[in-house]
């Protein structure tokens, strides 16, 4: 088990660095210069513009540039403010352009209200969406199971920034049921942060909802077809400990990598939620360092995610062998 | 000039009277507002983005962060805040007067008025006002205008001062309430400079460099109570500020909080709804949507919650004068009279959102505004005297060009504009071939004359309300920069354009510089060096409780240090 631990973790180091090379090139690449965007909107003259690249240490060459890079991860960096030098300790991802705090201090800040979205949103989806696949397998062809796959598809064809309007215009609008969403940390105010999140739990749900519906309906119905799941009968079972027990052991192991992947993407990437809900999660930062052309954000929100990623699919791996004792992490 | 309850009155009463004229108005909600008891509740700010984006006066430009900025720096000079054309006027805040000129324009010396005090109670002095424009020299510090860079006498080389303690010579503080600038041409324009946040002070002992924008000092009526950038924005009031020390903010509501990173639809969904806290909500950087666009004619409570006016803003087809086939009159009016406007300002959301432009300069007096249309072609263009002028120039079987454009729409100068560009100029036999650029590299590429386009179409809106700063950087030879930066895409360098600038730049009087700047526009459009196409508007809500939301010609949006909630 250990060794396995440590080859996933070397594994995903060696990703995490392609990962940083490759963004590093391509914003080398990239058309548009990060110093004439903070240089200012007018007239940024050429020997200004140098100045200001020469500050962000955009003047340097590209392998230069990666370099402090990676030393700055491991003995952190030190930067000029001005008047004073501020040191951004290791592991020191940079210094953000635009918000002029460490690249770290901003992802932490994020990571709090992306968990929180991604919590909610996982247990309410993994819930209706077993919970509706089952229940579509076992009442395969009636009206039930037409039901399910017309309520899952439809919310899944609406796109989640037309949910998320809808369901503010019903909710917080009309009804006024519920405040405009904005985020509320769970130690302050536990049932605030319920209450602000419900929405885009809601909307985050609902798109990720079909698969598992198709996913855990078709392995229901397939393991239900399998020798053991007839012993068990024969055996006198009650169908409800058939099902319980057996059927959906087999049919859910399947579900365990598309979750992991899932998550992953949910608390990385719900750029269009966080935006539609004012939310200052990892999404919406990233984003936001995009439009900015805020290098050093970039990257670390990229390592960031190449790091969730690769955790939620070790995570998987792990609780492939817990369901399914078929399997052994080895 | 001192606050008197005559004045406050006569204000009240031009903003309750002002008419909406030339894209600015005046609008208030509910019944008469009364500065004298304006005072008290919280001010909420809904905004997709912080406050420009770095809250320090250095690193802000004249036009960032709405009018968030201006409630915590006070500046030499600021703009009126009055409704229409009366709030284009520069007027006195932390100075005497607006500046005492010598006879060409090249030395102007301000005084401090009494009294005046930073958050934390100490004085404000001369020495700080210096300070807060030398460090806008830092590298470390960017984003501010240029013009201090240019203007001053010997200082476009000078570093800031972490570098350079000794500071810029061309800024005396003979003592502690007067500063003197020194610059090296004439700039009768000089005190709408001063407007701008880099002539706020700042306090040496205080400056913390890039991290100063997480607590500016202030020296408005408010202070910062707590702050995450991008997130959130708690101002509260400052009790070493008064209106005995500011004639020009009210300051009305006792508590400003604003909330940042919203969605446009959301913003304009809360604040016209209104409910609980949102009814005292305005918003400093989203336009109205189309949602709420299509209610205004059925829902006259909402119609009167809108805030009409806009930036004053131009866009226009641009292209290089000294190359062919640009560099033939005949063709520079072809390509005028075959532009199609009407279309063009449906691509720009309407009439409620855009008008035709036939002029440079929008439709301001401050800046000048003198109405003309010397290739007349009616609304939807004239393709026949195109084609006509284009035989002439030796092109009978028409032309082809390349017509360069922003990936995205939401700068106004995107594929929706190109397409009826190009629509209107088939009919006149001229094809053009779109060419989309990246909407974050556009400027530069347009801005390089190596990589210029053909022909781009470009916006431009003035630092401040003069003629000055709308045709100098656009038209001024002198003004072109050869390694990128460059506004002059016109590459025009006629000799008597930049004699007449220099004039003009000596007149200290403002009525009398817009008539010449009005001139010289027309002068400019006789020669057709560009295409005007459409200045741009806007229309902006404010929340149910949101009083003396009037909207001046110089920013184009209701002013927060006017506004009330009670």
């Amino acid at each position: 088990m250990l060794g396995y631990v440590v080859r996933r973790l070397l594994g995903a180091i060696a990703v995490m660095l392609a990962m940083s090379a490759v963004v590093y090139v391509l914003f080398y690449l990239m058309p548009a210069n990060p110093a004439q965007l903070v240089c200012g909107p007018k007239t940024c003259t050429a020997d200004r513009l140098a100045m200001v690249e020469h500050s962000l240490g955009l003047d340097e060459p590209l392998y230069v540039q990666y370099w402090h890079f990676l030393s700055g991860l491991v003995v952190g960096r030190d930067f000029s403010s001005g008047p004073s030098v501020l040191h951004c300790p290791a592991p020191c991802l940079g210094y953000s352009f635009q918000y002029t705090e460490p690249v770290l201090d901003k992802i932490l800040e994020a990571l709090p209200v992306s968990l929180s979205i991604v919590i909610g949103a996982a247990l309410l989806w993994l819930t209706f969406g077993i919970g509706a696949g089952v229940l579509s397998a076992l009442r395969r062809g009636r009206w039930l199971d037409h039901a399910v796959n017309v309520v899952v598809l439809g919310g899944f064809a609406v796109p989640a920034f037309i949910t998320s309007l809808l369901l503010l215009m019903v909710f917080c609008v009309y009804l006024q049921w519920l405040p405009f969403p904005s985020y509320v940390p769970f130690d302050e105010d536990p049932l605030g942060w319920a209450q602000n999140l419900v929405l885009p739990w809601i909307v985050l749900a609902l798109v990720q909802l079909p698969p598992y519906v198709r996913l855990s309906r078709s392995g229901v119905l397939e393991t239900l077809t399998e020798d053991h799941i007839r012993t068990a009968r024969a055996y006198g079972l009650t169908e409800r400990r058939v099902i319980g027990r057996h059927a959906l052991r087999g049919a859910l192991s399947p579900l365990i990598t598309v979750a992991a992947a899932d998550i992953a993407a949910v608390l990385t990437a719900s750029m269009l939620t966080e935006t539609a809900f004012g939310l200052p999660g990892l999404g919406r930062l990233m984003v936001q360092s995009v439009n900015q052309i805020d290098l050093p954000m970039v990257v670390g929100m990229t390592l960031l995610i190449g790091f969730v990623i690769v955790l939620c699919n070790a995570i998987a791996d792990v609780l492939y062998a817990v369901v399914d004792r078929r399997v052994r992490v080895a | 000039m001192t606050w008197t309850r005559s004045a406050l009155l006569l204000t009240a009463g031009v903003l309750l009277g002002t008419t909406a004229a030339c894209g600015g108005g005046t609008r208030t909600a509910g019944g008469a507002f009364d500065p004298n008891t304006c005072q008290g509740g919280t001010l909420r700010i809904l905004n997709q983005k912080d406050a420009g984006s770095h809250l320090d006066p250095a690193r802000l430009y004249t036009s960032g962060g709405g009018n968030i900025p201006s409630l915590l720096f006070r500046t030499l000079t600021t703009r009126n805040r009055a409704g229409g054309a009366e709030g284009a006027k520069v007027v006195p805040d932390l100075a005497t007067d607006t500046g005492q000129a010598n006879a060409d324009a090249t030395v102007w010396t301000y005084h401090l008025r009494d009294g005046l005090k930073f958050e934390d109670g100490t004085p404000i002095t001369s020495q700080d006002v210096k300070y807060g424009i030398e460090r806008s020299f830092a590298a470390e510090l960017p984003g501010g205008a240029p013009y201090l860079h240019d203007w001053l006498v010997e200082a476009e080389d000078y570093q800031g001062p972490y570098k350079q303690p000794a500071g810029i010579p061309a800024i005396e503080t003979p003592d502690a309430r007067t500063i003197v600038f020194h610059l090296n041409s004439p700039h009768g324009d000089f005190p709408y400079l001063a407007t701008a946040t880099q002539f706020a002070p700042v306090p040496k002992a205080k400056d913390t460099g890039a991290d100063y924008e997480k607590h500016p000092i202030s020296s408005g009526p408010y202070k910062i109570d707590s702050y995450q950038k991008g997130k959130s924005l708690t101002l509260v009031r400052n009790e070493n500020w008064s209106r005995q020390v500011d004639g020009n903010r009210l300051a009305c509501p006792d508590r400003i909080e604003g909330s940042y990173g919203l969605d446009a639809a959301v913003i304009n969904q809360r604040i016209s709804t209104g409910s609980g806290e949102d009814a005292n909500a305005v918003t400093t950087d989203t336009d109205l949507g189309p949602s709420e666009l299509a209610q205004l004619d059925s829902n006259p409570e909402l119609a009167k919650r809108v805030a009409k006016g806009g930036f004053p803003y131009t866009y226009y087809l641009a292209f290089d004068t000294t190359k062919a086939p640009f560099d033939n009159q005949k063709v520079r009016e072809a390509f005028t009279y075959a532009v199609d406007r009407q279309s063009v300002v449906n691509a720009a959301g309407g009439s409620s959102l855009a008008y035709p432009a036939t002029t440079f300069l929008p439709n301001n007096k401050s800046m000048g505004y003198q109405a003309f249309d010397y290739f007349p072609a009616g609304q939807n263009g004239d393709p026949a005297k195109a084609k006509q002028l284009l035989a002439e120039a030796g092109f009978p079987n028409g032309i082809t060009v390349t017509l360069a454009h922003r990936s995205d729409n939401s700068n106004g100068d995107g594929p929706a504009i190109a397409t009826a560009v190009q629509d209107a100029y088939k009919k006149a036999g001229i094809t053009v071939n779109l060419q989309s650029v990246d909407a974050e590299s556009y400027p530069q590429t347009v801005g390089n004359p190596a990589t210029q386009p053909q022909v781009s179409i470009q916006g431009w809106g003035a630092d401040w309300p003069s003629g000055g700063p709308f045709l100098v950087p656009i038209f001024d030879g002198r003004q072109y920069i050869a390694s990128g930066g460059n506004f002059n895409t016109a590459h025009l360098n006629d000799p008597a354009v930049n004699a007449e600038i220099d004039q003009i730049n000596k007149i200290t009087d403002p009525a009398q510089a817009a008539q010449r700047w009005g001139a010289l526009d027309a002068e400019l459009g006789k020669k057709a060096v560009d295409v005007p196409l459409y200045h741009s508007t806007s229309l902006r809500l404010f929340g149910k409780n949101v009083r003396n939301a009037f909207v001046s010609d110089w920013t184009g949006v209701y002013d927060l240090s006017a506004v009330s909630v009670k």
